[in-house]
């Protein structure tokens, strides 16, 4: 079994410089953990070779790294502009209201985490939420029900 | 007119020659116009143009207003700033509306308050009145970042001074911004303290009020306070230093910025290391012992009588054991009054000296531009004269190739190497001296581990009345009375010994209990932020003391010009008076006046002083066992141990082991093993270290215990 | 996408599965690989001079001139790094996206061709994380190549993916970003061909851009010039989004007229509604008002309006949106985005959306809207990078464009379209981010 640490010294090797695999490692870490808990953040530290406030630093820059605990699976609905020009609104309240949460936050269950989340690059096939990272295209209120139907089921 | 090595520009009409490579801040400041900058500060590396306060109109380029900060002069150029640009003067005024606009207007009680350069580019640049209406970012404040450091978030602009700082220059990694955009603020991991050697100089970068430091916060106002240039006595470095005085009070060490020696950083030992000063248990009177009762306080009177005493009965049977720590002029008075007055030669010295290098000798700055730095002796660069080990950092960045062992090739080939002995053996300096010579070595220097030995070798060496005495004088037997002259010699476990078989013992110390149950006569000390004088340090660079505070005790100079008279040797009890009978033997007669505040090294001497040739202790023991190498940690001794603030920076019970020792027996960073010789042991954490040599142990002396030279990790 | 007025980057996609090395060479996939090779680096370079390309990433500076910057190895004997742009993040544009998830052997030869021009063997794809479908694409068409070492050579090729940061598209915060710090632009110059990617010689060029390499050498460079008009040769792959019947990516040859665009291949406004104002080129260009579209779609006739391309993304607006509201959301982006490096963009933007939201309440005052002019007046030409920069753009041109509505918020002391208006309160993105840390005791 290789070990987070094995697998980042392997992420190391595809850069001419150690420090480039911050970002490939930390995701690595996030995957493990769930989230970028502090021993995450040390762990990846200790695998670069850098400080862990130096992973922080790094990790807190990006929307993709959670700093804190989520749900096991995160829901997010573009609400930029053309997403909000064909109802994002309306679909992230039917988030809200099926999932019986407020937007940025996570059900009591700790199964879903549910975010507005900026311009996702399918602004064409509006709107478009992320579900655990898949995108959906064209999700309209109606379709929600579905979506996190599909999400209880497949725990 | 330009030249090929420098270029001519116009700053608001003013033609100005520079050059070539000048920054266009330092070519403005050449033609006397002054560029604002928050962000910019050269020594933190390549500018990075963040804070935007330094805007100005530049042709030729874009017709926005360009950050001066980040352009170099260029031949031709036409430069306008806020002076002359209306440009560059709204650009000015809008960069201060949008740093004021969440920057908390708390002047009056911010500790940065009369000396803050967001203030006064305020007054002179910024806008009148506030046109932000809205809640301003708030955050928790002041929190700790460490101890010594508290954080107002609130207060802070995002210069990113700091934690370029942590990450450029001390490269500690451990100070840091996190999150993005308005939400960025600075941190630490995990709300750790910031635990590094130079933490302290974030404090000085910061440009507001954001970064204080604890021990300074609501002390003073920069309208009561007074700065005395002086230079710092900690270690054999001599960073300059002022000291900030208040009503008789050092308040807070700063740093004065010599380019040659420290480049404007202190660590924290030599920043905060001033309270023991007001230590509970500072010695103010003299000690006397009586019976077996202990001490008892004394008048001076009756010390110099006691001490006169000690000195008679001894008859000539006197050992004297030095600091280090003494300024050059004490330790000649000293030596004048035991060598010239009671022919008394015999004395220990902290550590060995030597002028060999005086051949290779360069400025501390020359490591800068190194093309090769080595590292030789084992021991840690950065606990013995902490300023060295930036400089060699700083070396690495530029691109010079840093080794911890000798590698004789390399030396030879490189076209700038530079020699840096740190650790026990090198005879003083004439080890790596001779290595210099053979390998052609652009410099070389040597650690010593006290901050004057240098200077107090060179002063009792300057008192000898008669022909140096060759062999050196042995200690009488027995030992009539002991001097240890300050507190370092009095830790001295081997000066501790000789105080054993002495029949009556001296001492010169700054607390109470150092020298209880062991001394006859203690006198007060007094420390190197009490003295006026001079220091050598290990560049060989004479620099002066001065005076910031009255001591609570008569100094030194003061009472051994007294007790000279009792044996009929004269000494002055003004240190310029003893230092020109000094330099005239020992400093190639420089007067006391002209050792200004930045004092120029004196140039090398050009015949080398023969010296045999040796190479440095191999790594590995002869046995096979492993090497071990004790040293005195940066943050202990006995002012640090004086200061509360100062404790969560002494040294953790850990061993350093090089990687590759780690890995042939299995142990990862953190483990705990035991390392044992000749019946002892100690278990401790084990640290890897990439700069450590192969079959070489370090552990900070406090956690050594009586563990021999040669050792072996139990496994 | 019948109705794509040219297919040169696109070519292909609706006849073939050209995600797979065997299709896409059965149409003469990697054909101009082999006749680039058989060139010279600069004689690449000068055919891609004379198809006048322009890069497709925003700034539209010509691809032939920039990679000229590019010092020769004998100058600069660091290894050269191409390094290629998929971070699209800009509202309105997902046209790397299909590119990358339809035709990702044309994009990688493309690729290697320009490393064959600046002769560099190192390439580095930096995807922003959020694509993960055309991530995959790319990683399987990557397998396929590692498979034909006479299509790879020596070069290779690392796709490294991004984590949640527009900025990270801007050239120097990407080369940042990719050497594993946080994404803050740096200054320049340096320009990156001369000092990028480890302080070494690199390009920067965006998906697209690359894409359309293989059909100049394929063609030659003057023939590709033919397309299109003066200053905007070729085609372009443009992202039409909003507020119109059949929104997508189409492929058109530069200088198409906008109503085209958007009544023609967009199929117009849905609903019977008309149209208030379009978005030409991504949420950081200048807002357009719905009677300018009689315009040709290319950089010049665009400058004359004083907007741009940008990154092609076009975003029409319904006579319901109000402008204020689309302020906001603007406005919350880029204070969102900001990396927090330059005092006016990390401050400003910040500002600014505080200012829109009264103005959206109905809270402010006169002054008030003089002062959101002002505060992006002042953004305008202070800040690092142009995220600021564009943010303040952007807002003055609707308050430029649409006044008397921005008025009517303060007249009536509220918005005029409320909850009527699509973008009505719309939330704004959130961090999964711990809080600030609390305060601890060490002493
Ligand atoms: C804030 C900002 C965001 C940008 N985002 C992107 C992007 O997502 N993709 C891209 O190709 N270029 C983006 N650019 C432009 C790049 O800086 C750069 O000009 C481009 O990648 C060069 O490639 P090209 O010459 O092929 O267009 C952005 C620029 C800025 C200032
Ligand atoms: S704490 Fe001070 S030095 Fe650090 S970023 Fe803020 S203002 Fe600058
Ligand atoms: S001083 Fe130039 S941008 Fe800060």
């Amino acid at each position: 079994m290789t070990t987070y640490y094995d697998e980042v010294q392997e992420l190391k090797q595809r850069y001419p410089d150690r420090r480039s695999a911050v970002l490939p490692a930390l995701r690595l870490a996030q995957a493990k953990h769930g989230h970028l808990s502090t021993d995450a953040l040390r762990e990846c530290a200790e695998a670069i070779g850098t400080t862990p406030a130096y992973c922080e630093a790094v990790a807190s820059f990006y929307d993709m790294f959670h700093l804190a605990p989520v749900g096991r699976h995160l829901v997010e609905v573009c609400t930029n502009i053309s997403c909000a020009l064909v109802g994002a609104r309306q679909v992230l309240e039917a988030f809200e209201q099926e999932l019986d949460v407020t937007a940025g936050e996570t059900t009591e269950d700790g199964a879903v985490t549910l975010r507005p989340i900026e311009c996702l690059g399918g602004c064409g096939w509006a709107t478009i939420v992320a579900v655990d990272h898949g995108y959906r295209t064209h999700v309209q209120p109606d379709d929600v029900p579905g979506i996190v139907q599909e999400l209880r089921d497949g725990d | 007119m330009s030249t090929p090595e420098t270029v001519t520009l116009t700053i608001d009409g003013v033609s100005v020659e520079v050059p070539r490579g000048t920054g266009l801040v330092e070519a403005a400041l050449a033609a006397g116009i002054e560029i604002p900058v928050f962000c910019y500060e050269p020594r933190l590396g390549a500018p990075v143009g963040a804070c935007r306060m330094c805007l100005c109109q530049v042709e030729p380029g874009p017709p926005k207003p360009q950050a001066a900060c980040t352009l170099t002069a260029q031949d031709g150029m036409v430069v306008r700033t806020a002076l002359t640009s209306p440009v560059a003067a709204e650009a000015q005024n809008a960069t201060l509306e949008f740093i004021l606009v969440n920057h908390p207007l708390d002047c009056p009680v911010c500790d940065k308050g009369g000396e803050c350069p967001l203030q006064d580019l305020t007054f002179r640049y910024g806008p009148g009145n506030t046109r932000m209406t809205f809640p301003k970012r708030t955050f928790e404040k002041p929190i700790p970042v460490s101890p010594l450091i508290a954080l107002d978030r609130e207060r802070c602009i995002l210069c990113y001074r700091c934690t370029r700082f942590s990450e450029v220059v001390a490269e500690d990694g451990q100070l840091v911004a996190v999150n993005r955009g308005a939400g960025s603020m600075i941190a630490t991991f995990d709300d750790e303290p910031y635990r590094a050697p130079f933490s302290g100089n974030v404090v000085e970068l910061c440009p507001v009020g954001a970064l204080t430091s604890t021990t300074y916060r609501f002390e003073a106002r920069p309208w009561e306070i007074q700065d005395v240039p002086t230079v710092c006595g900690m270690c054999p470095v001599g960073c300059n230093v002022n000291a900030t005085t208040r009503e008789g009070k050092v308040k807070r060490i700063l740093s004065r910025n010599h380019p040659e020696v420290d480049d404007g950083w202190l660590c924290d030992k030599g920043r905060f290391a001033y309270g023991h000063l007001h230590a509970q248990d500072r010695l103010r009177d003299p000690l006397l012992r009586v019976r077996r009762r202990g001490f008892e306080e004394v008048s001076w009177e009756r010390a110099l009588d006691e001490a006169e005493r000690l000195l008679r009965e001894a008859a000539g049977r006197i050992v004297t054991a030095l600091s280090g720590s003494e300024t050059v002029e004490q330790a000649y008075a000293l030596a004048k009054l035991l060598r010239q007055g009671l022919d008394a030669h015999a004395a220990v010295f902290c550590e060995e000296i030597s002028d060999a290098l005086d051949a290779f000798r360069v400025p501390l700055s020359a490591i800068r531009d190194a093309d090769l730095v080595a590292v030789l002796g084992d021991a840690p660069v950065v606990e013995r004269a902490p300023i060295v080990d930036l400089w060699i950092k700083d070396a690495r960045r530029r691109g010079a190739r840093v080794l911890h062992e000798l590698d004789e090739g390399a030396v030879q080939s490189a076209d700038r190497a530079i020699l840096v002995w740190c650790g026990p053996g090198g005879h003083g300096g004439a080890t790596v001296a001779a290595l210099a010579q053979r390998l052609g070595a652009a410099g070389a220097f040597y650690l010593p581990e006290t901050a004057n030995g240098r200077g107090v070798c060179d002063a009792w060496a300057a008192a000898a009345d008669v022909e140096p005495t060759n062999p050196e004088p042995t200690n009488p037997e027995p030992i009539g009375l002991l001097i240890v002259s300050g507190d370092e010699a009095a830790a001295n476990p081997d000066v501790r010994a000789l105080a054993e078989q002495a029949e009556r013992v001296l001492v010169v110390s700054m607390f109470h209990g150092v020298a209880a149950g062991w001394a006859d006569l203690v006198l007060p000390g007094t420390s190197y932020l009490e003295r006026d004088g001079t220091y050598v340090n290990l560049e060989g660079r004479v620099q002066r003391l001065r005076r910031a505070v009255i001591p609570p005790a008569p100094d030194e100079l003061a009472w051994l010009s007294k007790l000279a008279e009792r044996f009929g040797v004269e000494i002055q009890p003004y240190p310029s008076a003893v230092f020109e009978e000094v330099s005239g033997i020992a400093f190639g007669g420089i007067p006391f006046g002209e050792i200004g505040e930045r004092t120029p090294l004196p140039a090398a001497t050009t015949e080398p002083a023969a010296a045999a040739v040796e190479a440095p202790p191999p790594a590995a023991a002869a046995d096979g066992g492993l090497r071990l190498v004790r040293y005195r940690a940066l943050f202990s001794g006995p002012a640090v141990e004086r200061i509360p603030e100062l404790q969560f920076q002494r040294p953790r019970p850990e061993i350093e082991l090089a990687e590759a020792d780690a890995r042939s027996r299995s142990i990862r960073g953190g483990d705990e093993i035991t390392i044992r010789s000749n019946g002892t042991s100690v278990r401790l954490r084990a640290r890897l270290s990439r700069e450590l040599r192969a079959g070489v142990l370090r552990v900070p002396e406090e956690y050594a215990g009586d563990l021999q030279p040669t050792v072996e990790i139990q496994t | 996408m019948a109705t794509d007025s040219k297919r040169i980057v696109l070519a292909g996609v609706d006849e073939h599965d050209l995600t797979k090395l065997a299709d896409y060479e059965s149409i003469g996939g990697y054909s101009a690989l082999t006749k680039a090779r058989a060139m010279t680096p600069q004689a690449v370079t000068d055919e891609v001079i004379a198809s006048e390309l322009r890069g497709r990433g925003g700034a539209f500076f010509p691809t032939g001139r920039k990679w000229s910057f590019v010092p020769k190895p004998d100058q600069n004997p660091n290894p050269h790094y191409l390094v290629v742009n998929a971070d699209e993040s800009e509202p309105g544009s997902f046209k790397d996206n299909e590119i990358m998830a339809r035709v990702p052997h044309r994009f990688f030869e493309g690729c290697l061709i320009a490393a064959h021009a600046v002769e560099s063997r190192h390439i580095f794809v930096y995807i922003r994380g959020e694509y993960t479908g055309p991530y995959e694409v790319l990683v399987s068409a990557l397998e396929e190549l590692e498979t034909r070492p006479d299509l790879r050579g020596d070069v290779t090729i690392v796709v490294h993916r991004g984590a949640g940061a527009y900025i990270c598209g801007e050239e120097t915060a990407l080369l940042e970003s990719l050497e594993g710090k946080r994404g803050q632009p740096r200054t320049k110059p340096p320009f990156p061909a001369v000092q990028g990617l480890y302080a070494s010689p690199t390009v920067v060029n965006n998906v697209e851009t690359l894409a359309t390499v293989p059909a100049i050498i394929e063609l030659g460079g003057a023939e590709y010039a033919k397309l299109g008009v003066p200053d905007s040769r070729g085609t372009r792959v443009v992202s039409i989004s909003g507020h119109v019947e059949r929104p997508g990516n189409y492929e058109i040859e530069n200088g198409l007229s906008m109503r085209e665009l958007i009544y023609g291949l967009g199929g117009g406004i849905p609903n019977g509604r008309t149209l208030k104002a379009v978005i030409p080129g991504g949420s950081s260009t200048v807002i357009l008002r719905g009677d300018e579209i009689d315009v040709g779609y290319d950089f010049t006739s665009l400058l004359k309006l004083n907007t741009a391309m940008g990154s092609a993304g076009v975003i029409a607006l319904d006579d319901r949106c109000c402008m204020v509201q689309l302020g906001i959301r603007v406005s919350e982006f880029y204070e969102h985005e900001s990396c927090g490096k330059c005092t006016p963009c990390r401050e400003g933007t910040r500002w600014m959306t505080q200012i829109l939201r009264r103005l959206e309440s109905g809270e402010a005052v006169q002054s008030e809207l003089d002062l959101l002019l002002d505060v992006c007046d002042r953004i305008n030409g202070k800040c690092l990078c142009p995220l600021g920069e564009t943010a303040a753009i952007a807002v003055a041109s609707y308050v430029d464009k649409f006044r008397a509505e921005f008025q009517a918020h303060i007249d009536e002391a509220g918005c005029p379209f409320g909850d009527s208006s699509p973008l009505h309160d719309v939330p704004a993105p959130v961090s999964l981010h711990a809080s600030s840390p609390a305060a601890a005791e060490f002493v």
